[in-house]
């Protein structure tokens, strides 16, 4: 089952996830990434790569996320895809903090 | 006041499923608990990710399901009913039935059956084959997968690791053809993906519109089983328009008059006749192959798939030689690199036991060897199986399951768990998991040695497969030195050390570091054949084979190490293309009752049948589909997500339709490797397919099957 990245990406936009994507699934704003369900393959890669625990399997996320399905799915399709990590937004440390991480 | 300490440690070890990634792995254990499985992030192909297959890898050892302890029958065959014995009882059970048998009917009545449930160099394919040669048994040709492009491969270019996966980011035009690499070479993706940024061209064949097809530059959709046609309609346009590397055919290539002579005979308007793709596509796609350098072609086993599949792989073999790619660095052609490792396959699988004169039967053909339909003498009289699942995995399913329910047949299986092929059994063998045991990984993917090292205890009483014929050996009385050794002295004893590719790779290095590239040169720079030195007979490319006069064969790896009693029949020295059998050119009569045809490609939440009984699995998964084109569909009646009955002459199975323009009109897709127990008739796909060779290596043909499909 797909992947989705939740609201914990924007303010912080590590892009670790980019890093440890083997099919380049990742695209992004300036805010936050997002994941192309059609191109993820599910490995899970992404997830412990997060510093701040924004991405989740759809299969066991909790029913809070279920937003983030469709809104991966349809940013993903507009927004251009990231090959490889970027410097974070640098809101990330504040931004990291206050989510407690 | 108490303090509660909790011992953690990490193990090295390495992925042990039959897939060409074979990642590194880290095993974390907590309190002697495997609590996770990650992937090593060091390793150039890992990265520190596995698959979404292996994602509860360590959960998977603590399945409650597991077969933890020796049972026996005490149901009818096929029940499921098995009570617990001892390991002595159970030896002792197949020491009486061998002996009984091997006195009334001779040691060639027991057959092993194996494949690479496992792919370990003492617990894998070969594990059992130094034992089931003392004893004389029937030689079982394993020809699951990879043979017939082992054949093929060998013929042409000889055992070389060829064109490394890692290497592919150096090249700029990059063919794919035949396999859907996101699912089951995920790890040599991001290789493409940097090829592609650096402005490479990415080009997918494939029957399917798969995610990796969506993901390329360009699909070309093929009909299954035609790839020889398409590989000569491309030599044929190369010649023609002269895009041919002249100077290179000429120093390290032998037979390109002949082969120029049969590609004459395959021209684009012919080809595109053949497999279903416009002659101005063959076009470009041969001219921009030839130009763009350096060009490279993954190939993928669904190639050899169907009866002309050897000679296929033999022809996109040729292709790089024939436009000199090899010469560059990302240059050439990927089969499986497994070549390059300087195994010991006489130690492995001591061929020097093997009787003069002993029969060979192919384990595709296995109901029929069960149900007397070979009418081989002496009868199979007792089956053993162990890394392996017939009853899924083997065509024609319905008359393994009916050989199986033999009374007289003893069957013992070794297993992790009781599958469909189990079930049948007189005698189940617990066998240990990954986690449990010590290896050194064979890999047909990459160039790396890896070591397994056990990172917690066998389960109940389960022993890895090295342990497993140590017993076995000791009970039939076999005192040979070769079953008193330990797991590291069989490792040890099975690879070349002083061979020039392990330079550098000890024992205690492995031990340390996990794994190790082999010493042939770094993906950067290396070009094996840049200047020929190709590992024929002739030591140049051969597109007329030299080895074909001997006729069919398969690589003796897959045989026991046994090189007697080969299949021969002619091969053309030159290869050519040669069409199914179940078309509507070749069978019309067949093609008007089943006119459908059915390919069964890997799933891509399970690794065959493994992982197939995990919940969490079966959920990411999905239940047993059938993809149809929206024609086929509406023509039928059939709607998204209804069930329909698929079937032809040899058996049925039911699954739930998918209606979508990824597949072409005439073409279905199911996956092979749902448990058929779980699925709503018992049956899988397997039930449909026919126990029919590749014309080299006898591989399966598993995409020669015409179905109809009719709603439930």
């Amino acid at each position: 089952m797909p992947h989705i990245v939740t609201d914990n990406c924007a303010g912080c936009r590590f892009t670790d996830c980019v890093s440890h994507c083997p099919v380049e699934c990742f695209h992004g704003d300036a805010e936050r990434v997002y994941i192309d369900p059609d191109v993820c393959i599910d490995c899970g890669a992404c997830i412990p790569a997060c510093p701040v625990h924004a991405i989740y399997e759809t299969i066991d996320m909790p029913d809070e996320f279920t937003f983030w399905v469709s809104e991966n799915a349809e940013k993903a399709k507009r927004l251009p895809v990231l090959r490889s990590r970027q410097e974070p937004l640098p809101t990330a440390a504040a931004r990291r903090s206050e989510l407690g991480y | 006041m108490s303090v509660q300490t909790s011992e953690t440690k990490v193990v090295r070890g390495a992925c042990p499923q039959d897939c060409p990634d074979t990642c590194a792995f880290l095993y974390h254990v907590e309190d002697g608990k495997l609590v996770e499985v990650t992937g090593d992030p060091d390793h150039p192909m890992t990265r520190g990710g596995l698959c979404v297959k292996l994602k509860n890898f360590a959960e998977h050892h603590y399945h409650p399901d597991r077969l933890l302890y020796p049972m026996q029958r005490i149901g009818p065959k096929g029940s499921g009913k098995f009570e617990r014995i001892s390991w002595d009882q159970a030896l002792e059970r197949i020491r009486t039935e061998w002996t009984k048998i091997i006195d009334q009917y001779g040691a060639q009545a027991i057959m092993p059956h194996a494949y690479l449930g496992h792919q370990g160099t003492i617990n894998g394919l070969t594990s059992g084959d130094a034992f089931f040669n003392r004893l004389g048994s029937t030689v079982a040709e394993k020809t699951y997968c990879e043979s017939g492009s082992s054949t093929a491969w060998i013929m042409t270019v000889g055992p070389t690791g060829g064109l490394d996966v890692e290497s592919l980011a150096y090249s700029k035009y990059i063919i794919v053809w035949g396999m859907n690499m996101m699912n089951t070479n995920l790890h040599a993706w991001p290789f493409i993906m940097e090829a592609k940024s650096n402005g490479a061209k990415i080009v997918v064949i494939d029957p399917v519109r798969t995610r990796t097809a969506k993901q390329a530059d360009w699909h070309i959709a093929i009909r299954p089983g035609t790839d020889g046609a398409l590989a000569l309609g491309m030599m044929n346009v190369i010649i023609a328009e002269d895009l041919v590397d002249r100077d290179y055919v000429g120093s390290y290539t032998v037979g390109f008059e002949d082969l120029a002579a049969r590609a004459a005979e395959f021209p684009p308007e012919r080809v595109a006749e053949i497999t279903g793709i416009k002659a101005n596509d063959i076009r470009k796609l041969a001219r921009e192959y030839a130009s763009a350098q350096p060009s490279a072609i993954r190939q993928g086993v669904a190639v050899e798939r169907s009866p002309g599949g050897g000679d296929a792989i033999r022809l996109i073999t040729m292709l790089p030689a024939l436009v000199g790619a090899w010469r560059h660095v990302g240059g050439g052609t990927i089969e499986m690199p497994i070549w390059e490792f300087p195994f010991n396959f006489d130690f492995m699988c001591r061929p020097d036991w093997i009787r003069p004169g002993t029969r060979v039967v192919n384990e595709l053909q296995l109901g029929a060897a069960l149900t007397g339909e070979l009418k081989l003498d002496p009868p199979i009289k007792s089956l053993f199986v162990y890394n392996s699942n017939p009853v899924s995995q083997a065509p024609n399913a319905a008359k393994i399951v009916e050989g199986l329910m033999r009374e007289d047949l003893f069957t013992v299986t070794s297993e992790l768990f009781i599958t469909d092929t189990a079930k049948y059994s007189d005698i189940l063998l617990p066998a240990a998991m990954q986690a449990e045991v010590y290896d050194l990984m064979v890999t047909w993917g990459h160039l790396y040695a890896q070591l397994n090292q056990p990172a917690i205890k066998p389960a109940g009483e389960c022993v890895a497969n090295s342990e497993l014929f140590r017993r076995l050996a000791r009970t039939m009385g076999f005192s040979d030195d070769h079953f008193k050794l330990s797991d590291e002295e069989m490792v040890v004893g099975s690879y070349h050390w002083d061979a020039p590719a392990f330079q550098g790779i000890t024992i205690e290095k492995l031990k340390e570091k996990g794994w190790i590239r082999l010493n042939v040169g770094s993906p950067s720079e290396r070009a094996p054949h840049a200047k020929g030195n190709f590992k024929t007979p002739s030591g140049k490319c051969e597109f007329k084979s030299s080895m074909a006069a001997n006729g069919n064969f398969v690589v003796e790896v897959w045989r026991s190490g046994y090189s007697g009693m080969q299949p021969g029949g002619y091969v053309d020295p030159v290869p050519n293309f040669i069409p199914s059998v179940e078309s509507r050119e070749a069978n019309p009569d067949l093609a008007s009752r089943y006119p459908l045809n059915l390919v069964s490609p890997k799933p891509h939440a399970f690794l065959n049948t493994q992982y197939g009984n995990e919940a969490v699995q079966q959920r990411r998964q999905g239940e047993q589909l059938i993809i149809i084109n929206p024609q086929d569909a509406a023509a039928r009646g059939i709607g998204a997500g209804s069930y329909v009955r698929v079937f032809n002459d040899r058996g049925t199975f039911e699954a739930k339709a998918e209606v979508s323009d990824d597949v072409m009109a005439g073409l279905l897709l199911t996956n092979v490797g749902h448990w058929p127990g779980h699925n709503r008739t018992g049956t899988a796909v397997n039930s449909t397919t026919a126990p029919r060779h590749s014309n080299l290596g006898n591989a399966g043909a598993y995409s020669d099957n015409l179905v109809e499909i009719r709603p439930v």
